[in-house]
């Protein structure tokens, strides 16, 4: 049975140790829009697997440190 | 509020506007007893000029929207910044009205509903006609639905846009 999984992520973490960057600047540098930036980070969307590294590649650290999961339940 | 947001509620109000409209000529004209329900000749003129007024007034309004806009968020980053630079204004601009991925899913997303409401307004109107009622009626139903259809769609796209939005 597949499970269901909540991605979640670091970006305002990793925003505040690159200089506090600015959603607007991440946004700038990976070709999106601020608005989302804004529904990533407060768990909204889950970005492609694509903008997923491009977002990674901005903090120059590995996808896996940006993004992550947890299992909230099995579907029945 | 984002562009995209504005943008929504902008076309959520010329629709509305747009439509209000047609129901008003269409009713008036009806009462006034100058045209037949059953003259579809004339239902078919007045709805492909109300396509035409649609599409204009969708596009004047939108540049008109894209303008102030430009203005408003030029005035806000001069009095941000204190000094007016060409470049990073129209950088601003340019990243404010910028269209990605999630847009591009809120969009497909939202016009699936939109489809799936005009299409059932499509079967109420073959529905209609199956009843016996006249073809002028079945062509009101369809352009009515095609128009909700669209307000719909655009209603959904912002509350996308409010909610956030899943793939799958």
């Amino acid at each position: 049975m597949a499970k269901k999984l909540q991605i979640t992520n670091n970006i305002r973490r990793f925003r505040f140790f690159a200089n506090e960057m600015t959603q607007k600047q991440l946004a700038e540098k990976i070709g999106a829009s601020r608005q989302t930036i804004v529904a990533i980070e407060a768990g909204k969307y889950s970005p492609s697997l694509e903008l997923a590294f491009r977002i990674a590649d901005a903090f120059g650290v590995e996808i896996g440190e940006v993004f992550d999961y947890k299992i909230i339940e099995k579907e029945k | 509020m984002s562009y995209q947001e504005k943008k929504t509620i902008v076309s959520i109000l010329t629709g509305l506007l747009i439509l209000t409209y047609y129901c008003f000529y269409a009713y008036g004209k009806y009462q006034s007893g100058v045209v037949a329900i059953n003259d579809l000749a004339f239902w078919a003129r007045t709805m492909l000029l109300f396509i035409a007024i649609s599409i204009v007034a969708t596009i004047v309004i939108q540049i008109v929207f894209n303008i102030l806009l430009s203005i408003a968020i030029a005035v806000q980053e001069t009095a941000r910044t204190g000094k007016s630079d060409d470049k990073e204004i129209e950088k601003t601009i340019e990243s404010e009205m910028v269209t990605d991925e999630m847009d591009r899913l809120i969009e497909m997303k939202s016009m699936r509903i939109g489809f799936f409401f005009a299409g059932i307004g499509f079967i109420i109107a073959l529905g209609a006609v199956a009843l016996d009622y006249s073809a002028a009626i079945m062509i009101q139903i369809i352009f009515i639905s095609f128009h909700l259809g669209s307000l719909l769609e655009a209603f959904t796209q912002l509350y996308f846009y409010r909610r956030g939005i899943k793939h799958g």
